[in-house]
């Protein structure tokens, strides 16, 4: 494999502008370890483990859920550009008002009862996804004064492999908050660009839904970390 | 070539999302005799942290990698949260020893992924269902080297109950565990 340095694009664990990373972060260095066969293998999730209704996350309630409806597409490849098939994605967000259904979300804002912000599905066989939903609504947490998380939607995506495993955040091009955003800014410069859909209206539905592009790169299963 | 897409924080809100009914049952093809791995997750100043997902990927009780699932759920695969105490569990088997692609031999271990509030990354590691004496040709187990270090990953077997196997986490500081980057 050519170098690809991980390190360009990922966030280190301690960034102490987010500060729940000082407590959590480990201290000393990783030990840098080459998969192992079981690490280079990965659950497989039977077809049915989900339903086609499932990428839909606006049609769980009894009437359409309030907010931007949109469709998010994208596929989800390998550091080779190969396509990684029948990957779990799933997807998690706050409703249209920033709110999620936690009981420990304290942020006054409207629940949606037509909204769950839960979704998941398989990639086909040229890695392709496609969730339809509505755009959440940013919200304020208490990391630092005035601080508000940028819109954003979670990704967890399991690819093939169990160290392929990632879990991730999305979020919309031109956003304002994204300067502020201490988590997004833990990314290197040089990867940040990578967390942000473009918008790709003619994946939208006409008059109906604004479309955005969002790919995913998982590791190779086959690389050779670099330094091994 | 593409870029990797970069990691972020799985956040505090994933419980109803993320997490299955029975997800800490680990379900294989074939029989094995089941234990309980389980513990404690602890932070930088040994406060239990509440808000872990834990995720665990195994080989059966003959060294082979499950393949495929039963129902809607894969084989070899756990999935649970960490409760107020920061204690988790996962009830399964215990793995077989396994050969890499040279020859070498993992001594029976378990892949574990953890993800929180407050880790930009998933923090991956091996935890050994094996005592010190019948690990150390292990791969990781020779990485380390240091003995101490290496406990962390260990799971004991309760004296009491040898169907459970105890390993506390400590993500940070004094007796912070091994974490491994692939």
């Amino acid at each position: 494999m050519a170098e690809i340095s991980v390190a360009d694009v990922h966030p280190p664990y301690l960034y102490p502008d987010y500060k729940s990373t000082r407590l959590r972060a480990p201290a000393q260095p990783l030990v840098r370890m080459a998969p192992s066969p079981l690490e280079a293998a990965g659950p497989a999730f039977p077809k049915h483990f989900v339903k086609a209704s499932e990428a839909d996350l606006t049609t769980w309630g009894k009437s359409a859920p309030l907010g931007e409806k949109m469709v998010l597409v994208g596929r989800v490849l390998d550091e080779g550009g190969r396509p990684v098939r029948r990957s779990l994605i799933e997807v998690w967000q706050a409703n249209a008002s920033g709110k999620y259904p936690h009981p420990v979300d304290d942020h006054d804002a409207p629940l949606d009862p037509n909204f769950l912000g839960k979704g998941q599905l398989l990639t086909d066989d040229e890695g392709r996804y496609r969730v339809v939903t509505v755009k959440p609504g940013a919200y304020p947490w208490q990391n630092h004064a005035f601080g508000w998380r940028p819109a954003h939607i979670h990704l967890s995506v399991f690819g093939n492999a169990f160290a392929q495993r990632l879990i991730t955040q999305m979020f919309f091009p031109g956003d304002p908050l994204l300067a502020i955003d201490p988590i997004f800014n833990s990314v290197p410069e040089a990867g940040r660009q990578l967390l942000i859909a473009d918008l790709d209206l003619e994946h939208g539905v006409e008059g109906v839904a604004l479309g955005y592009r969002f790919d995913i790169v998982l590791r190779g299963p086959r690389a050779t970390p670099i330094g091994v | 070539m593409p870029k990797p897409t970069p990691s972020q924080t799985v956040g505090p809100f994933f419980a109803r999302e993320l997490l299955w009914q029975d997800g800490g049952k680990v379900l294989f093809p074939g029989h094995g005799d089941r234990i309980t791995l389980t513990g404690r997750v602890f932070d930088g100043t040994g406060a239990p942290i509440f808000d872990a997902l834990l995720e665990t990927w195994q080989a059966d009780a003959a060294g082979k990698f499950p393949a495929g699932g039963e129902g809607a759920r894969p084989y070899g695969y756990g999935r649970v949260s960490t409760d107020t105490d920061g204690a988790y569990a996962i009830e399964t088997v215990v793995p077989s020893s396994f050969k890499g692609a040279g020859g070498e031999t993992y001594a029976p271990q378990i892949s574990v992924a953890i993800f929180a509030r407050g880790l930009l990354k998933a923090l991956h590691t091996r935890v050994f269902l094996a005592p010190l004496e019948e690990i150390k040709d292990d791969p990781l187990a020779r990485a380390i080297g240091d003995p101490e270090r290496l406990r962390t990953l260990i799971a004991a077997r309760d004296p009491g109950n040898p169907e459970i196997y105890r390993w506390d986490v400590r993500l940070r500081g004094v007796g912070e565990a091994v974490f491994i980057e692939l």
